[in-house]
This record gives C-alpha cells, structure tokens and sequence, in this order.
C-alpha cells in the first residue's frame, strides 16, 4: 500500500492470512479450516489510530490478536518500525524457509531476469522490499547464510523488545484480570520483567502511572473485585501503558462498558494518545465508537477488509454496499430522523465454507454475475479510499 | 392522550431485595403508564433497576425480591392481589416477555417447536395438531425461512438473530396485549439487530400489542418509542414523549448520556463525561440520588430528594435545578467548540 501519508509507518501487515483448523473423529483429522482472517493488509501510522470494524465474526479481533503473535499467522508478513517481524516467533527452521522464499529465492528470481544486481534493486517497486534487496546484494553479497544469520540473529532480545513495544488492552475488564493478584503487582509485573526499573522504584512507577490514568495511587494493594467496571479499565491501560509501549491494540476496549464510563475511557484513551504520542489500532462493532476515536477505519467482513480509509471519507461517501448498509442499519439517536434502512438479508456465512467470488455478494442488495464468480480485489479508488467492490458507490444511503 | 385508558398502570412501584449485606432498593418509586399499542422505552445503565420494574410487573421475582410498595394496574385489575393461580394464566399469554440472551432464555434441551407449542396448550383450547400448525404459522410470521423443517430444531441449531426470532414468535404466539422487550437486541449484530427492530415494528402493527422496550441504547429508543422513561439508581428521573425528551432533556443525567455517546451524524472532539460511577444500591446518596455525579449538584440536592415535577405537558423530571440546566449546556457548548 502505498504511503501518501507524511507520518511514519509504524504497522504494517501484508496479505496476513490466519486459518483455524477444525479438527474432528477419532485422529484429530484436519476436515476444514475456519478461514478467520484472509488476505488482509493494512498500515497503521505512528500517533494515529486505525480503526478496524466489523461484526462479530468477521475476524477483526483474530486480525489484533495475529498481529500481537498472539496468534501464530497461517501466512503474511508483518512489519513493525523498519523491521519484518514475521519470523520472530517462528521455530527456526520455519523462520529460515520464510526468509528464504520471502526474501532471497525472490531476489534471485529478479536478478536473474533482469541480468544485473542494480537492475534487480530498482525493479522492486514496494520501499521495504527495496530496503532489504539493497541489504542482501550489497551488505552481505548475495551470502544467503550469513543474511538468514543476521535476520535470525538475537532472536531472544528481539522477542522481548517486540512484546515489550506492542501492547493489548481486552474487551472485559472482569476476566482480563487476575482476581488473585493486587493491582501494583498487576500493573508493575510487565516493568519488572522488562526491568524498566527494579525494587522500590517498580512502585513509584506503577503510582505514577496510575494516577496517569485516573486512579487514586492509594488503591494500588487492592485486589482487582474492588474497583468498579470503568475503573478496571483503567487498570488494564496502566498495565499496558507502563512499558512504553509504540503499538497498543484495544480489542474492544469499551464494549462491556456503560455509556457514561465508555465516554470516560475513551477521553482518557484519547488524552493519553496525545500526551505520550500512542498508536492505537482499535477494533471494535460499534461504528460511533470507532468513528469518534479513529483517524482512518477499516471496514471487515468475513475475514476481509471490505473498505479502508479516512474516517471522513468513509463516513461521509461509504462505497462499499456492506459499509453503507451497516451505517443504516445502526439506530441513531435522533427520533426526529426517519431514515430508510437498507436492509440486509439472512446471517453472515460461516467463515468455514465462505461464499465464491466477493464474500458479500450472498447478501449485497446490488450483487451481480460477475460478484458470485471474481473476487473483488482491495483497490484505491483515490486519494487512500480503499474498496473491494465491483461495483463501489451504487448503493446509496437512504436518507 | 391521557383520556384513552391505560392497558398497564405503574404507581410509586418499590421492590426491595434482602440479601446478606442487607436491602438493596433496584426499584424505588417508579410511576408510568403504558396505553394500548403504544411502544414505551425504558433506559438507564446497568443496575438502575430497569430489568427488576419489568419482572415485578409480571411477578417474576425471585424469593429474595419483595414488591414493597406500590399499585400495578393492568387491565383494570389490581396485579398485585390476582392469585398465583390466575397470574399464570395471564403470563405468555396476555403479558409475554422477550429476554436479552436468546441462547440462555430457550431450553436447550427442547426443540424450539415444543416451547412455542408449550405456551400455545397452556393458553389456548386447542389440540397438538392444531399447535403445531400455530406455531408453523408463527416461525413463519417472525420470519424464520422454512418453517416446516426449523420447528423441529433445538436453540442451538439457529443462530442468533434466528434465536431471537423464535423466542419472539413464542411470545407473540398467543396475541398478548403486553410484551416487554428486556434488551431485545443487545447480543445482536447491527444488521441482524436493524431485522428484528423491523420485524418487532411490524409485529406491533400487526398484533396491536403494547411494547414496553427496556434498553441502554438511545438509539434503539429514539427508533422505537413514543414515549420514554429514564431511569437512574432505581428511580425515574425523567419521562416524556420521545421528541421533546431528545430536543429539550431537562434532567442532567439525561442530557449527560446524550452526550456521552459517540455519534455517528456528530464530530466531536471531547466526549461529554458524568464523572464517577453508579452508587452502591445498598448505599444510596442521601438527597437526590444522582447528585454524586450531577454539574449542578447543590446542599439541596444533597439533603432532599427531588420529586417528578410536571414541566410542561406529559414531560415530567426530577431535578431541583431544571432551570438551571439550559445554562448549563450553553457554557458546556461554549466549552466544546472553543
């Protein structure tokens, strides 16, 4: 994708795929494969928010949680700073057979069709790939073992800086938890392991941080039942603030919450954003949380993004049908405002045996042929409007 | 509109659960009416006593919960003192309800066929053929695709929009006058919760019923009601016709979860905040109840409890400062847009 954008890239991930499979009599047999997330790629820029929305199911929080390596993925590549993370928690041989078929067997491939090493360099168009070519031919002279060697070296440091910088606040601040620990100790076990700081100094950091986040720090021995649902919230922040981290995933962070607490966590979330410059991807179902907190949203369906851009853009001219339809069907807090729905038919499929051609098209009120038989690739439209559609804009908002 | 009579009257409805660490008040002094085929919307957070007001109308509680003042009139007939016997007759089958979680409101062990048939033999003089043949007719009505074949599923064979279509066709399967609708659409979708609000609609004009529709979201209120009750801490703090309530909210705690949700026709920078939480039901704020939390609060919130005082036609709110509200909002929108 390209940049257009002047801030940094700061995630990247490329035709991410994360299959699950369904496993079944008496061997365990693979039979089928929840295709939970598929083929998606997406950027997010430092101090910005990205936005990934969708229904439940349509594979956004497997997306955060693949991203994390909390999830090992099925296939893709995910990039981080200037640094293909992909493999770092890969067992070393498969790590060795990613970086070989991503990177050098490509490589080859062009130098050879292209006769020359700078030919090869200047026929990559995609900055990263460029960036390592350049790393390949010229700092290690086309030795594949010592630039697998160099990729895989200092696997253990690389590992703890990669969950150190890349952080994740959950959905329910009840189970995300431990009921037996003391919130100090809740708090400060990342630093302590990460040893940001040691002994009495864990403390100081942990009140520091709490009171950050709109906690009194003479709460800090108390267990996690003694604090209400916002304040728990706030909790699972601090946790996730207190490593400093450059990436934080919200998975729904304010999905279990009352309105009123959900305002409160938001303006933290978005106060915090401001005053240690964070990056947030956000996932959630609900569109006004996500257009409230987001500086571009992702649209997702069925393990695909469906659409991709500026919130304003997205908000005001939706192109895809599945985005336009989801924006009328949510219930606008306006009784003066009598909009007609666009109503979609049936459930979402089962992303075991998803649909042929666009995943949307058993429901999209505008499907045609040609949307049962091809897949409708993920396109800029303009200016980093993003779509896969066929047919983007011809279904309207009924206003 | 007050000259048609009302199908359910609730008067200074107080129910009062014992437990361990001593009386909680979820419901403490809550007055409305529905009319006949109206929709009223009930809305407050989690623990404003909002679910606990429906279960006490169709005599559901459990035996902690005691109705511990109060007068419910439905149908002209005073709840409170029909016998137990009499009562089971008019649950299902003149009130029905529809529950938030369709998976753990439905018997799993039961196909959804025998619990539509179960409520359709108890209330009605009919033989199983004929139930069976209703309760097709019904699947069909609330839009479940072949009928024929889905009546003989279990809960777990449907998902969840078709859940909660089949436990709406269980409740509408004997034409009540009344249905409660207690977070109807919540685990749902927004598109799957956009085909049942639909469906309920036509339902309603269809059937004629009274909707009382219990919710957190103003949207799906503003959507649905004519008139709207809100509620905070057991008690209502405001009730009016759903237009002037979104127009004109004269209680601060309305205003606040107005401007507390993110939306989508809005750009805003700042979300509104009502600071703090919800108070501990065993321990109530002396004085109004909401005061804890209220921009306006003053020593006479905190001393005396406001009562629902009309403001102007059928718009009625509980605040000592409902004047001082307007001003309010000007500084706070002075505030935002500087």
């Amino acid at each position: 994708m390209s940049n257009d954008n002047k801030s940094k890239l700061l995630l990247r991930t490329d035709n991410l795929v994360k299959y699950f499979p369904v496993k079944a009599g008496v061997f365990r047999r693979v039979v089928a494969q929840v295709k939970a997330v598929d083929d998606v790629s997406f950027s997010v820029y430092e101090k910005e928010t990205l936005g990934l929305v969708g229904e439940s199911g349509c594979g956004k929080t497997t997306a955060g949680m693949t991203v994390l390596r909390l999830y090992e993925p099925t296939s893709g590549r995910i990039i981080v700073g200037d640094e293909d993370t992909t493999h770092f928690f890969m067992p070393s041989l498969k790590a060795r057979k990613y970086i070989k078929q991503t990177y050098i067997e490509k490589f080859s491939d062009l130098k050879e069709k292209s006769g020359s090493v700078e030919g090869a360099i200047s026929s990559i168009e995609d900055g990263f790939d460029k960036k390592m070519a350049e790393k390949y031919f010229k700092e290690f002279n086309e030795d594949a073992g010592e630039f697998i060697k160099s990729l895989l070296g200092n696997r253990e440091e690389k590992r703890k800086a990669f969950r150190r910088d890349a952080q994740i606040i959950f959905q329910d601040p009840f189970s995300s938890l431990n009921p037996r620990m003391r919130v100090k100790n809740i708090i400060g076990e990342g630093a302590r392991i990460h040893g940001l700081a040691t002994g009495r100094d864990v403390m100081d950091k942990v009140a520091d941080i709490m009171t950050k986040v709109g906690l009194s720090k003479d709460h800090m021995s108390r267990f996690p039942h003694e604090f209400s649902g916002g304040q728990r919230q706030r909790i699972g922040v601090a946790r996730a603030l207190i490593l400093n981290p450059r990436l934080i995933v919200c998975d729904e962070a304010v999905s279990a919450l009352d309105v009123s607490i959900q305002a409160q966590i938001l303006n933290l979330l978005s106060d915090l954003q401001k005053d240690f410059g964070l990056t947030y991807l956000f996932i959630a179902h609900d569109l006004g949380v996500v257009k409230h907190v987001s500086k571009r949203v992702a649209v997702m369906y069925l393990g695909k993004i469906a659409e991709l851009a500026d919130k304003k853009k997205l908000f005001d001219n939706p192109l895809h049908p599945y985005t336009v339809s989801l924006m009328s069907a949510i219930p606008e807090a306006n009784p003066e405002k009598k909009k007609q729905r666009i109503l979609l038919e049936g459930d979402v499929p089962s992303p075991i045996n998803p649909p042929t051609g666009c995943r949307f098209h058993p429901r999209c009120p505008i499907a045609k042929d040609i949307c049962s038989k091809e897949e409708p690739k993920l396109q800029d439209i303009g200016g980093g409007h993003y779509v896969s559609c066929f047919f983007p804009g011809e279904l309207k908002r009924g206003f | 509109m007050n000259e048609r009579k009302a199908l359910l009257q609730v008067e200074d409805l107080r129910t009062y659960f014992h437990t361990e660490d001593g009386i909680v008040k979820a419901v403490d002094g809550v007055t409305f009416d529905v009319f006949p085929g109206e929709t009223l919307g009930i809305v407050g957070e989690s623990g404003c006593g909002k679910s606990v007001t429906s279960l006490s109308i169709m005599r559901l509680l459990d035996e902690k919960g005691e109705i511990a003042g109060g007068k419910i009139t439905f149908d002209g007939e005073d709840v409170m003192a029909i016998p137990e016997s009499k009562m089971m007759k008019i649950r299902g089958n003149e009130m029905a309800m529809i529950f938030q979680e369709p998976m753990t409101a439905l018997n799993p062990v039961f196909t959804i066929g025998f619990q539509i048939m179960e409520a359709i033999l108890l209330h009605q003089d009919v033989d199983e053929k004929k139930a069976r043949q209703m309760a097709i007719d019904m699947l069909k009505k609330v839009g479940i695709p072949e009928p024929e074949k889905r009546i003989d599923e279990y809960p777990h064979e449907l998902s969840g929009g078709m859940r909660q279509r089949a436990m709406i066709a269980m409740a509408l399967s004997c034409n009540p006058k009344l249905l409660f609708a207690d977070e109807p659409t919540t685990a749902l979708d927004v598109t799957i919760q956009a085909q049942i609000l639909e469906l309920m609609k036509s339902l309603q004009d269809q059937y004629g019923m009274a909707l009382v529709m219990i919710t957190h979201d103003l949207g799906v209120i503003a959507e649905m009601a004519q008139r709207v009750v809100v509620m905070y801490a057991g008690k209502v703090v405001e009730y009016a016709d759903v237009h002037t309530l979104f127009k004109n909210p004269r209680h601060p705690y309305t205003w606040g979860l107005m401007n507390a949700i993110p939306r989508l026709d809005e750009d805003k920078e700042v979300l509104y905040n009502i600071p703090g939480v919800v108070p501990d039901p065993l321990d109530f704020p002396d004085g109004c109840r909401f005061n804890t939390r209220c921009p306006l609060a003053t020593e006479k919130c905190r001393k005396e409890e406001p009562p629902l005082v009309e403001i102007e036609n059928d718009h009625t709110a509980a605040c000592w400062h409902i004047d001082k509200l307007i001003e309010t909002i000007k500084v706070a929108r002075a505030g935002e847009s500087a």
